[in-house]
């Protein structure tokens, strides 16, 4: 059921490669590597699509800085979070050499700005009115900045998918300090917003993508620390009216085991590239297996 | 430790390092550029009047001309939640659309980058944008996600990456939303511009302004974009615990001016906010012009359209005398 769905996306995806081999966000637009990414995976296995998934892995690695992080596409010149999204890919195709080793060696040395000694000995002092932890060490989304929850989940997706291959004490310390972070910026409604739970005296509502995205940067984690959570999702799914908070939704949901509709064939004109692959990731036989994880022994 | 030294530390917008913590004192209030500049004040008590029409009155106040240009409309455009008056009204996007087409401009586009919600064409769909602006998808843009070019100087980076569409258009339209704001004490049209700042790079928020400054990255994008004009949304704005969790106030104006310092201090006297505490606009009034001897206020007074908003206790010191 919903095999046009799956493949109707999938056909979009292949229809949409730019000649350098990777996927602008939108057709006919540059090449970025979030879009590239998804579309990879989305493709991943799929019969006939390793000649068009090698160009495309040949251009994320062109865009490898010599800090071992990552551009976001071709025309920016410094890399960013979406080194995670490298590592992740890495680890779907096997791959573990020194450049991904170098990936993840950047990613092990870049925290949020909050988690400072500066900063936690101003919270220590309680010089600032704050319930935010300062104490633990996530992501940001761009080197210098503060931690915030998408970032961190997609680097907790990277470092337990490569914690096999990757032999030092810090990566799973980093993993489970980032875990802990992410729990403490959850929402008093139960999920979690862009990773700021509240504002002076103002708690702040969560958002159904970013509770998607948290619930699969914390799979492995005891039932019952996500059960909360696990409700606020199933309760974002049929209330959102974002398409891309849907997607997410169903993919974190299956990755914790729930079983969903398949979703109804649809003739939908696609626009947005990113969208079309999570969406096509999120299908029961899509490949949201990609992003499943396990926890930490 | 006051809120503004607190913002570059709360809630992730957290932490923007030690030179926050600074005591600053407030910069003395710059006279502003030479010259005088017009912010036309327009009743609209509704917004199924002629807004169009109400507009036109206000542009041709302000001497716009948009003759051959290629004109970006930029709403404030920023949650799910079309009950409320979070996002600049769908009716006053489609006006200015039109509005533009007719006064002979070359191309007429919109574009915006929300700075929490990822998935922007969803957001215009549930605020009405698809449905009440023609060929609305052929026409817009997610700035947040628009292929990117560098420009030099900016907040003293080497380079600082916008938008090809921003960087393409010849006037940029602050189609911003009358607000409060709880760490910027009112946002306007200049505030607005955090909108054209790519998400694809600096992420959701866009935390690099935060630890720019929010004051600081609102003047630097304007002193960046120089090509602009504004209409500010008045008919309904928020008040209380903007931009997000206010509540509706209705001011019935629409303001408007090629100085968008000068139309967010009319905006603030509007709201009763006086605009020589705020500071960004303190800081901006080199850019523009703050005091109210230097704005030739047209159309409507602001006596005659003034209202309280509701202000946070945070910033009851902001209140106009």
């Amino acid at each position: 059921m919903g095999e046009l769905y799956l493949e109707s996306r999938l056909d979009f995806l292949r229809a949409m490669q730019n000649p350098d081999g990777g996927w602008g966000y939108f057709p006919g637009k540059q090449s970025w590597l979030e879009p590239t990414a998804y579309a990879m995976l989305a493709l991943h296995g799929t019969p006939g699509s390793e000649a068009r998934l090698q160009n495309a892995w040949q251009l994320v690695r062109s865009w490898q800085t010599a800090d071992g992080s990552s551009r976001p596409t071709g025309q920016v010149s410094s890399g960013t979070w979406i080194t995670a999204h490298v590592v992740t890919l890495a680890c779907v195709r096997k791959v573990y050499d020194d450049r991904v080793r170098n990936s993840v060696d950047w990613l092990l040395r870049i925290a949020g700005a909050e988690s400072s000694l500066t900063n936690r000995f101003v919270s220590h002092l309680h010089v600032v009115n704050t319930n935010m932890d300062f104490s633990h060490k996530g992501w940001p989304w761009r080197e210098g900045n503060s931690s915030w929850i998408e970032p961190t989940v997609h680097t907790l997706v990277a470092l337990k998918k490569v914690a096999g291959q990757y032999h030092g004490p810090e990566l799973r310390s980093r993993i489970r300090d980032g875990e802990a972070l992410v729990f403490s910026r959850r929402c008093s409604d139960g999920g979690w917003n862009c990773g700021n739970p509240n504002v002076l005296s103002f708690d702040l509502p969560s958002y159904p993508e970013t509770t998607a995205l948290a619930l699969i940067g914390l799979q492995g984690r005891n039932a019952n620390e996500l059960a909360v959570p696990l409700q606020a999702a199933r309760r974002f799914r049929q209330e959102t009216k974002s398409s891309l908070a849907k997607a997410w939704l169903n993919i974190a949901l299956r990755c914790h085991g729930d079983t969903l509709d398949a979703p109804v064939n649809d003739a939908k004109v696609f626009h947005d590239v990113m969208l079309t692959a999570i969406e096509a990731l999120g299908h029961p036989a899509g490949n949201y297996q990609l992003l499943r994880t396990g926890g930490l022994a | 430790m006051t809120r503004r030294q607190f913002i570059p530390l709360a809630g992730v917008a957290a932490t923007a390092g030690y030179a926050s913590f600074k005591m600053q004192k407030p910069p003395k209030l710059s006279d502003g550029p030479a010259g005088n500049s017009a912010v036309a004040i327009v009743r609209a008590r509704s917004y199924s009047e002629d807004l169009a029409g109400r507009m036109l009155e206000g542009v041709r106040q302000c001497g716009l001309d948009v003759r051959g240009k290629r004109v970006l409309l930029k709403p404030n455009l920023v949650e799910f939640d079309s009950a409320t008056v979070i996002n600049t009204d769908a009716s006053v996007i489609a006006a200015a659309v039109e509005l533009f087409h007719r006064l002979g401009a070359a191309e007429v586009k919109i574009g915006e980058g929300p700075g929490h919600r990822r998935d922007t064409l969803d957001l215009a769909e549930d605020a009405r944008y698809r449905a009440s602006i023609p060929k609305f998808e052929s026409i817009f843009t997610d700035l947040n996600r628009d292929d990117v070019a560098p420009i030099k100087g900016f907040a003293g980076e080497s380079e600082f990456y916008f938008p090809k569409t921003v960087l393409a258009a010849d006037l940029i339209v602050s189609l911003a939303k009358m607000k409060t704001h709880h760490w910027a004490g009112a946002t306007l049209s200049m505030k607005n511009f955090f909108g054209i700042v790519p998400g694809s790079v600096y992420g959701w928020p866009k935390n690099k302004l935060h630890y720019i400054g929010i004051p600081q990255s609102v003047v630097e994008l304007n002193r960046v974009f120089r090509n602009t004009f504004a209409i500010v949304d008045g008919v309904v704005g928020m008040e209380g615990n903007g931009p997000i969790q206010g509540t509706p106030k209705p001011a019935g104006v629409l303001v408007m001016g090629h100085d968008l310092v000068a139309v967010d201090a009319t905006c603030c006297r509007i709201m009763g906010i006086d605009p020589e505490k705020v500071e960004y606009l303190r800081l901006a009034a080199t850019l523009g012009h703050v005091h109210i001897g230097r704005i030739e206020q047209r159309g409507e007074t602001i006596a005659s359209v003034h209202t309280n908003f509701a202000l946070i206790d945070e910033f009851s010191k902001l209140r106009l005398a």
